[in-house]
């Protein structure tokens, strides 16, 4: 028996429009694969996505789906897991929806620790737009942008996550679909705001400028930067800069969710309201 | 549970329509079961093909890695799978060199 | 209609009037003068089972709104004209997935940062057009106390009519107005509440978007089986991404016509004093604050033999043209006061076709008088 995406896909839409190669189409996988496994009903996940090829990904699943505005992800999220706070809400953005026109979102997200969880696909640029530098873009790589090499340093994802205050933060890359898939059910399941670093390649944009034309390159080079938590915590401090940690970084399983908090400020709330009758009139008179 | 079953007797299988030709399949496969030939009405000129099935494994890393939805894997269940013997990771080897094309022989 | 005496601000009664419509969701950010209304709010819609949220920011605080009107409640923020200017982009993201909400805008002294904590009505014009592209903006301004609640409980039932952002123009004067109102009971509103249409067919004959050429969306909240997909982009009727020619163009005609064709339904107006108008006769044109100025003025002049009467409109866009013109083709003397620069004035030029509208106008943030009006008006005829 195979697993069978079908059910899942919003058929007319496809063949997907990512590239061929695009690891936005295994993280899709990855995801649906996840969400069967938590055994959650389709009618019961929002999907909500922002703006760029990874933004793409709500169209193409059959969930209550939503394609915001650059960067806004979260916070439209934010407003729809209130509203029901007993659904699921699943986030995908980019690189840069994530980390540059939405680090504000992404930063309160995980501090509110809402539950929410945020997928980042992270290749390192902005692709649909055709190779502009990103928060994340290694410095010296060749982007539209910065043709002499990108000077802009770069930041970690998962530890602005974690100094953000998010309970659950973890980075996968499209190498292993396995791992990536039980990273995504871990947090999944987990209650509080959940944030994935998935490391992805964009070989036709980053890639194809910056010496890795092939799928199979550019995930040669994500690779050579990246190495499983337990090993890298036994680097020296030296090369512990020059790697990224994989697997889940973060898991605290205290935190209070924000909605679970509400629901306290909507007990407190309870009876406190004196209703205005006419009454009250009559005897200020 | 989302599954289908395969076809009869069939380790692994493609779905042409949706196949853009990327060579992730044919590069992860260790068997060397899988291989791309020319196709000049499909995405990038070729089509993936399944040159050796009875090589193969049953790993799955095809399926996983194929961002398009193009590949299936049966499970054990339904077909025997081989172990993974030198021949086939020099077939598998061969192909990744001969740029994922069809071996001609 | 039962009507029920209250003492409040406007802003306090803009938030009751959301709660006693139905309103479940608040999403926004503290802005002088608006700041009230979110502080009421944030008691009244936890205690009904609500949500009110101070975000991080005016962007993720309309954000959030949106997002749970497009989950299916109705839904607010409010703020002022930095924070309008701000949310601008996710408002046209509303417009165009057609989402229900309600903004409430209590106008300060601007541009910029402007005057804080001083009145203006200098975002009328910014509320026809906030964000970029083709698409009408359905905008009340409250003229007084009563109408910061009624008005409020108009906006609700009209997102949901027309499928789209509906804004409620405060100015700073009536937001922090302290007084009695005379507003109709919880009941009366809850009779009223006309809730947005909903799909009730099989899940795979629903098209959201592909409705008549003028008709809103029928968008079903969501989780309840009805999947389809919210975006900015061009979309078709299930709200997929597409550019074809036909469709896009439809879409954004649709977008004019739901609202252009139906403006007998969101059109509203006060004519205070206007029935005996005459030829050589001053018809003074105001809303919001300034029209209660107006409103003493045009007692003092009539006392002083002069007759005049007010044009108030209480729906500002889309302007109610017709009427407009029905005055100003029989009267001489219009005259135009805002505390802005023109922006109403040339509307009222617009759709009267005349050049020779009078203006009296204050942008520095202080009230008109009445007899600042009063004066303009003998200096004019």
């Amino acid at each position: 028996m195979a697993f069978n995406y079908d059910q899942y896909l919003r058929l007319e839409k496809m063949p997907t429009l990512w590239c061929w190669g695009c690891g936005d189409g295994v993280i899709l996988k990855a995801v649906i694969r996840a969400i069967e496994t938590c055994g959650w009903d389709q009618n019961e996940v929002c999907v909500v996505s922002g703006i760029g090829c990874s933004g793409r990904f709500s169209s193409y699943v059959d969930f209550n789906t939503v394609h915001t505005t650059h960067g806004r992800t979260v916070a439209f999220a934010t407003g729809i897991k209130l509203a029901f706070p007993d659904k699921k809400v699943i986030c995908v953005a980019g690189d840069g929806d994530a980390l540059a026109i939405g680090g504000n979102h992404t930063i309160h997200a995980c501090r509110r620790n809402i539950d929410i969880k945020f997928i980042v696909i992270n290749n390192f640029i902005y692709g649909l737009t055709n190779s502009q530098t990103s928060p994340t873009t290694p410095q010296g790589m060749w982007t539209v942008s910065q043709k002499s090499g990108n000077i802009d340093p770069t930041f970690d994802a998962c530890n602005l996550a974690i100094a953000a205050g998010a309970s659950f933060v973890a980075r996968e890359t499209m190498l292993d679909p396995k791992k990536l898939e039980k990273v995504l059910v871990k947090g999944f399941q987990h209650n509080g705001f959940a944030f994935f670093d998935v490391m992805s390649n964009c070989h036709i944009n980053l890639g194809r400028k910056n010496k890795m034309q092939s799928a199979m390159e550019n995930l040669e080079w994500i690779d050579s930067i990246t190495t499983p938590l337990k090993k890298w915590e036994a680097l020296p401090e030296e090369e512990k800069m020059n790697k990224f940690p994989t697997g889940v970084l973060k898991h605290d399983e205290n935190a209070r969710e924000y909605c679970d908090m509400y629901k306290d400020v909507q007990a407190f709330h309870q009876g406190k309201r004196k209703a205005i009758t006419q009454d009250d009139f009559a005897k200020k008179i | 549970m989302s599954i289908f079953k395969a076809p009869e007797n069939t380790p692994v299988w493609v779905d042409e329509a949706r196949c853009k030709a990327c060579d992730i399949c044919v590069s992860v496969c260790p068997a060397g079961v899988l291989a791309m030939r020319l196709e000049p009405t499909s995405t990038l000129g070729a089509m993936i093909e399944i040159v050796a099935a009875e090589a193969c494994i049953g790993c799955n890393d095809c399926e996983l890695n194929c961002p398009d939805f193009a590949i299936y894997v049966a499970d054990k269940s339904e077909f025997k799978f081989s172990k993974l013997s030198d021949q086939a990771k020099e077939r598998a080897e061969a192909i990744k060199k001969n740029k994922y094309m069809k071996l001609s022989a | 209609m039962e009507l029920r005496e209250i003492i409040s601000t406007g802003n306090d009664l803009a938030a009751e009037a959301a709660v006693d419509a139905g309103c479940m969701f608040f999403g926004g950010y503290p802005i002088t003068p608006s700041s009230e209304v979110m502080h009421t709010i944030s008691d009244l819609l936890p205690e009904i089972g609500g949500t009110c949220i101070q975000m991080e920011d005016e962007i993720a605080g309309v954000a959030a709104a949106i997002g749970a009107g497009m989950a299916g409640v109705r839904t607010m923020t409010a703020t002022s004209g930095p924070g309008i200017s701000l949310k601008a982009e996710n408002l046209g993201l509303a417009q165009m997935a057609e989402v229900p909400l309600v903004v409430v805008n209590v106008m300060r002294g601007g541009p910029s940062t402007g005057l804080p904590t001083r009145v203006s009505q200098g975002d009328v014009r910014q509320a026809k057009n906030p964000s970029h592209g083709d698409y009408r903006s359905i905008t009340l301004c409250a003229g007084n106390l009563a109408e910061c609640y009624t008005e409020t409980v108009r906006a609700f039932n009209l997102a949901d009519r027309f499928m789209q952002p509906v804004f409620v123009l405060l100015d700073e004067t009536i937001g922090h107005m302290h007084g009695k109102a005379m507003i109709p009971t919880p009941e009366e509103v809850k009779k009223g509440i006309v809730p947005r249409k909903v799909f009730t067919g099989a899940p795979e004959d629903y098209r959201p978007y592909g409705v008549g050429a003028d008709e809103a969306a029928v968008l079903n909240p969501m989780f309840q089986g009805y999947r389809y997909h919210f975006t900015g982009l061009h979309h078709d009727a299930k709200g997929f991404p597409t550019e074809e020619i036909e469709t896009c163009r439809k879409l954004i005609q649709r977008l004019e016509d739901k609202v252009m064709m139906h403006t007998d339904e969101i059109e509203l107006n006060e004519e205070f004093m206007c029935d005996d108008l005459e030829e050589n006769d001053v018809l003074i044109i105001a809303y919001g604050s300034v029209s209660l100025a107006a409103k003493e003025s045009i007692r003092h002049l009539r006392a002083a033999g002069i007759k005049a009467g007010l044009f108030r409109p209480i729906t500002l866009w889309p302007s109610p043209a017709e009427r407009i013109k029905h005055f100003t083709d029989k009267v001489k003397n219009v005259l135009c006061v805002e505390l802005n620069i023109r922006q109403y004035t040339e509307e009222v030029e617009r759709v009267s076709s005349r050049l020779d509208i009078h203006g009296l106008y204050k942008v520095n943030g202080r009230a008109i008088s009445p007899y600042e009006i009063v004066n303009k008006v003998k200096e004019i005829i």
